[in-house]
C-alpha cells in the first residue's frame, strides 16, 4: 500500500516552524486537542449558566454571576440565554467535539497507527487547523458585536435567523464562522480519507486496521460528503441577510419571498444527521479496540463490528427526515423516513452484541481507559434505545422539541463522545506526551463524571416526558409544569457536580504533563502499531516503515511463547 | 437559598408521568409509548447484565486466562445475528407498523365538514402570540362576523376540532401537551391538525419550536367547555364580534378562505 509520499522530512528548527505552523501530525494534533479543550471549558460554562436559569429562574448566577451580567444584578437575562444555548451547541459539537475527537485523535492515531510517517497532505492539514483557527476567533468575536451573538439556536432555522427575527451581526458571524470550520473540516476530512487509502503498512489490509482508524476513516468519508451541504446552506442565509435574496423567505404576513424556510431545514438535516454519526463513529471505533485491548481478548466479531459501522454510516444519510416529522412533509416521506430510521437499530445491536462478546470470557483489566470504555456502552445504550420513541412518528409527535429530546441526543452525541474522548485521552496521553497521567485521579474523574452524567441527562428525559419544551427561558411559567421544579433542581446540582469533577480531569492533565512518571513504549502492553516506537514518537514516526503481518487484536493467543499475552501487528501470526 | 425546592408535588409518580391525557386520541401515543418503554427496558437490562455480569465475573482477578476467540464462529455469527434480528422484530417492525397504523387511521385522518360535525378554527402564530378565528354565524372565514380570539383557544367537549395553521413572522410549533401533538406553523404555508377532547377544563398551549428572544412566553390558555357552554360563550362572541368589527384594524385581517 505504502505508495506516494512516505519519505522523512527533516525536522523542523525554528519555534514558528515547530510549534505554530507546524506540518506534524502529531503537533497539529495537540494543537486540536488543547483548542477543544479550552472551547469544551467555554461551552461546559454556558451549560452551566443554562442549568442555572432552569432550575432556579430569577436568582442570580452564584460567585461569578454579578460579572458577566452587571445589568441584571447576576441574573441571566432572556436574550442571553437565548445566545447562551444557541452557542452552548455550536461550541460543544462544532469546536470541542469536532476539534478533540476527529482534529486530535485523527491527526494523532491515523498515521501512527497505519504505519505512516505523516499524513498524506501535511500543509492541507497545518492549513485545516489554522481555518479552525480563525473560525473560533470569528465565533467568539460574534459575542462583542453590539446585538450579540447569534441566538436562534444551534440549528439556526430561518426565518428566525434571518433579518426577521435576527438582526445584527452575530447571526452573520455565526454563518461565516460555520463556513470557515467547513472548510477545516472538509481539508481535514479529505487528507484522513486520503492517508488512510494510501499511506497503510505495507501488509495492512483494510480488516487489519484497528478499528479507531475504521472510525475515523468513516467519519472522514462522512465529512467530506456532507460538510459541504452545510457550507451551501450557510451561504443562502449569509445571501438572505446580507444581500436580499429569499432562499428561505416565504410569502408570509410580515415577510415576502418566493423562498422556503423548510428549505434550509432539509438542507440542514441532510448534513445534520450524518452528522451526529460524524461525532459518535470515533468514539465506537476507540471503544471497540479499548475493550478489546484491556480485555485481553480479540475484539470480538471485528469484521462484523467494522461492517456495522459502515452500514450504519450509509444508512445516516437516509433517515435525516426524522428531524422534520412536525413539518408535516408527505405521508410518503414520512412513512419512508420512519422507516428507514428503524433499521438502523439492527447494525447498532450487532455491535453491541460485539462490545459485549468482546468483553465476555475477557481477562478484563479495570484501568481508566477500560472504565470510560464499559461508560460509554452504558451512556450509548440508553441513547440510542430513547431513538426508538423518536424515530417512531406518532409518538414524536408529543416529543419532538421537549427535553426528551435533549437528554436522548446528549446521551448519545455529548455523554458517549465525552467518555469516548476521555477514554482516548487517557490511553494515548503515555504516547502523546511520554508521561502517564495519575491513575487514582482518573478513576475519581470516571466516577465523579459517570455518576452526575446520568443525573443530567436521565433526568432531562423525565422532564421531557412531563411536557417541558426546549429553550425556554423559564419552564415555570407553565403551571403544569411547576411538579417539575424538583427534578430541574436535581439537573442542575448533578451538572454542577459533574463539572467540577472535570477540574480533576484539568489539574491531572497538567500535573502529569509536568511531572508524570515516565511513559514506557508500551505501557498498556498492546500490539498496535504506534506501541512498537518509542513514547513520544520521533519527529519522522518510524525510523522504517513496519511491514504488517497480523491483525490488531491478537490476545491472549495459547501458543505464544514470547512471554507477552499479546502480538504486534508486525509479528506473524502464530496460530492457535 | 435551599438548593433543592422539595415538596412542590404532593406525588412524587407526577415526575414521571405527562401531563393528564384529555383528548380520543392521545392514549394511542401514550400506549406506544409505554410499549417502546417496556422493550427498550427488556434489552437495557439485558445490556446490563452482559456489562456488569461480564466486568464482574471476567475481572483479571477472577479470571486470569480470556477465552481465545474471533468471534467468528459459527456459533457466535448464530447469537449475534439472532440479537440483530430480535431487536429488530420486537421492537422496530412492531412500533413502525403501530405507529403507521395509527397515522393512517387517525391522525391523518382529517374529519370531514360534509360527513360529521367538525369545529374549524383558523390560528395565526406570531412573536410571541398565538391567535384563533373562528368563522361565526356564517360558517365562512375572512368576513365580517369571524371572531378571533388571542392566547385563548375554548373549544367544546367531544366534538372534532379541525385547525389550519400558519405563521406570521418565524417558524413556531402548536403543542398542547395534554393531548400529546404538536404541528409547525410556517410562514407561506398551512399545516394541519385535529383533536377531539373529552374533559372540561384549562389547559396550557404552548409554543414548541424556538421562535425568539419572548419564546418561553409565547403561551395560550385552552378552555375546554362543555358544549352547552361553549354554545353560549360563542353565541355571545358572535354578538361581540360584530358590534365591534373595525375593517380598518390591521390585526384582524389576517384570515384566508377555508380550504379543506
Amino acid at each position: 500500500m505504502s505508495g506516494g509520499y512516505n519519505e522523512i522530512h527533516p525536522e523542523p528548527t525554528t519555534f514558528w516552524s515547530k510549534y505554530i505552523f507546524s506540518f506534524d501530525h502529531k503537533v497539529i494534533a495537540k494543537q486540536f486537542l488543547w483548542y477543544g479543550i479550552f472551547f469544551l471549558g467555554v461551552g461546559g460554562l454556558m451549560a452551566l449558566l443554562i442549568r442555572w436559569t432552569l432550575a432556579y429562574p430569577g436568582v442570580p448566577f452564584p460567585v461569578i454571576g454579578n460579572l458577566l451580567f452587571p445589568g441584571s444584578n447576576g441574573i441571566v437575562p432572556p436574550d442571553t440565554y437565548a445566545m447562551l444555548f444557541t452557542l452552548h451547541g455550536t461550541i460543544m459539537i462544532f469546536y470541542a467535539i469536532t476539534p478533540i475527537l476527529i482534529g486530535a485523535f485523527g491527526n494523532y492515531c491515523i498515521p501512527l497507527m497505519i504505519g505512516a510517517r505523516d499524513m498524506a497532505f501535511p500543509l492541507l492539514n497545518m492549513l485545516s487547523f489554522w481555518f479552525a483557527f480563525l473560525s473560533g476567533v470569528v465565533l467568539l468575536i460574534s459575542f462583542v458585536t453590539p446585538l450579540g451573538a447569534a441566538a436562534g439556536g444551534w440549528t439556526s432555522y430561518p426565518t428566525l435567523s434571518t433579518l426577521i427575527g435576527s438582526p445584527g451581526a452575530g447571526q452573520t458571524l455565526w454563518c461565516v464562522a460555520i463556513f470557515l470550520f467547513g472548510i477545516s473540516s472538509t481539508m481535514g476530512a479529505v487528507n484522513y480519507v486520503t492517508t488512510v487509502i494510501t499511506l497503510r503498512a505495507p501488509g495492512m489490509g483494510y480488516f487489519d486496521m484497528p478499528l479507531t482508524i475504521w472510525g475515523l476513516w468513516l467519519t472522514a468519508i462522512l465529512n467530506a460528503i456532507f460538510v459541504p451541504v452545510l457550507g451551501a446552506g450557510v451561504i443562502l442565509l449569509i445571501l438572505d441577510r446580507i444581500m436580499g435574496t429569499t432562499f428561505f423567505l416565504a410569502g408570509a404576513s410580515a415577510t415576502s419571498g418566493s423562498g422556503d424556510p423548510v428549505l434550509f431545514q432539509h438542507v440542514f438535516w441532510i448534513f445534520g444527521h450524518p452528522e451526529v454519526y460524524i461525532l459518535i463513529l470515533p468514539a465506537w471505533g476507540i471503544v471497540s479496540d479499548l475493550l478489546s485491548f484491556f480485555s485481553r481478548k480479540p475484539a470480538f466479531g471485528a469484521k462484523a463490528t467494522a461492517l456495522s459501522m459502515t452500514s450504519i454510516s450509509i444508512l445516516s444519510t437516509l433517515v435525516y427526515g426524522h428531524h422534520m416529522f412536525t413539518t408535516q412533509m408527505s405521508p410518503l416521506l414520512t412513512q419512508s423516513f420512519m422507516t428507514l430510521t428503524m433499521t438502523i437499530s439492527i447494525p447498532s445491536a450487532i455491535f453491541f452484541a460485539n462490545w459485549l462478546g468482546t468483553i465476555w470470557r475477557g481477562s478484563i483489566r479495570f484501568d481508566s481507559p477500560m472504565l470510560f470504555s464499559l461508560g460509554v456502552v452504558f451512556v450509548f445504550g440508553l441513547g440510542g434505545l430513547t431513538g426508538l420513541h423518536l424515530g417512531t412518528t406518532t409518538t414524536d409527535l408529543y416529543l419532538h422539541d421537549t427535553y426528551f429530546v435533549v437528554g436522548h441526543f446528549h446521551y448519545t452525541m455529548a455523554a458517549s463522545v465525552l467518555l469516548g474522548g476521555f477514554a482516548g485521552t487517557y490511553f494515548w496521553f503515555p504516547k502523546m506526551f511520554g508521561r502517564m497521567m495519575n491513575e487514582t485521579l482518573a478513576k475519581i474523574h470516571f466516577w465523579g463524571t459517570m455518576i452526575p452524567l446520568n443525573g443530567i441527562f436521565f433526568g432531562m428525559l423525565l422532564v421531557g416526558y412531563g411536557g417541558m419544551h426546549r429553550r425556554i427561558y423559564n419552564p415555570f411559567i407553565y403551571e403544569s409544569l411547576q411538579r417539575l421544579i424538583p427534578v430541574n433542581n436535581i439537573i442542575t446540582i448533578s451538572a454542577i457536580l459533574m463539572g467540577a469533577f472535570q477540574l480533576v480531569f484539568v489539574y491531572n492533565f497538567i500535573l502529569s504533563l509536568r511531572k508524570g512518571a515516565k511513559a514506557e513504549q508500551n505501557p498498556w502492553q498492546v500490539g498496535t502499531l504506534e506501541w512498537t516506537i518509542p513514547s513520544p514518537p520521533p519527529h519522522h514516526n518510524y525510523d522504517e516503515i513496519p511491514v504488517v503481518k497480523c491483525g490488531p487484536h491478537e490476545f491472549g493467543n495459547p501458543n505464544l511463547k514470547t512471554g507477552r499475552d499479546f502480538q504486534y501487528q508486525t509479528e506473524e501470526l502464530v496460530q492457535a | 437559598m435551599n438548593l433543592l425546592t422539595m415538596g412542590v408535588s404532593a406525588n412524587w409518580l407526577d415526575y414521571f408521568r405527562p401531563p393528564e391525557n384529555i383528548s380520543t386520541t392521545a392514549h394511542l401515543i401514550d400506549d406506544l409509548f409505554n410499549y417502546t418503554t417496556l422493550m427498550v427496558t427488556f434489552y437495557f437490562i439485558l445490556v446490563c447484565i452482559g456489562l456488569f455480569g461480564f466486568s464482574y465475573f471476567y475481572s483479571s482477578k477472577r479470571n486470569k486466562t480470556p477465552y481465545y476467540t474471533y468471534g467468528n464462529k459459527k456459533k457466535h455469527l448464530i447469537v449475534t445475528a439472532f440479537i440483530g434480528a430480535a431487536v429488530f422484530l420486537s421492537i422496530d417492525l412492531n412500533i413502525t407498523r403501530i405507529a403507521n397504523n395509527d397515522l393512517v387511521n387517525t391522525f391523518w385522518k382529517f374529519p370531514n365538514a360534509k360527513n360529521e360535525k367538525v369545529l374549524k378554527v383558523e390560528v395565526m402564530a406570531q412573536q410571541w402570540m398565538w391567535s384563533f378565528r373562528y368563522a361565526g354565524q356564517d360558517g365562512e372565514f375572512g368576513t365580517s362576523d369571524d371572531i378571533v380570539t388571542n392566547n385563548d383557544l375554548r373549544v367544546p367537549v367531544n366534538t372534532k376540532v379541525l385547525f389550519h395553521l400558519t405563521a406570521k413572522d418565524v417558524i413556531h410549533s402548536f403543542f398542547v401537551p395534554n393531548v400529546r401533538l404538536k404541528v409547525d406553523t410556517i410562514p407561506g404555508r398551512i399545516t394541519r391538525v385535529w383533536w377531539e377532547v373529552t374533559k372540561p377544563g384549562k389547559y396550557d398551549i404552548a409554543c414548541a419550536e424556538m421562535c425568539g428572544t419572548h419564546h418561553y412566553l409565547m403561551k395560550a390558555a385552552l378552555t375546554v367547555y362543555t358544549e352547552e357552554d361553549f354554545n353560549k360563550w360563542l353565541a355571545s362572541s358572535t354578538l361581540l364580534a360584530a358590534n365591534t368589527h373595525d375593517p380598518q384594524d390591521s390585526n384582524l385581517a389576517w384570515g384566508w378562505k377555508w380550504e379543506d
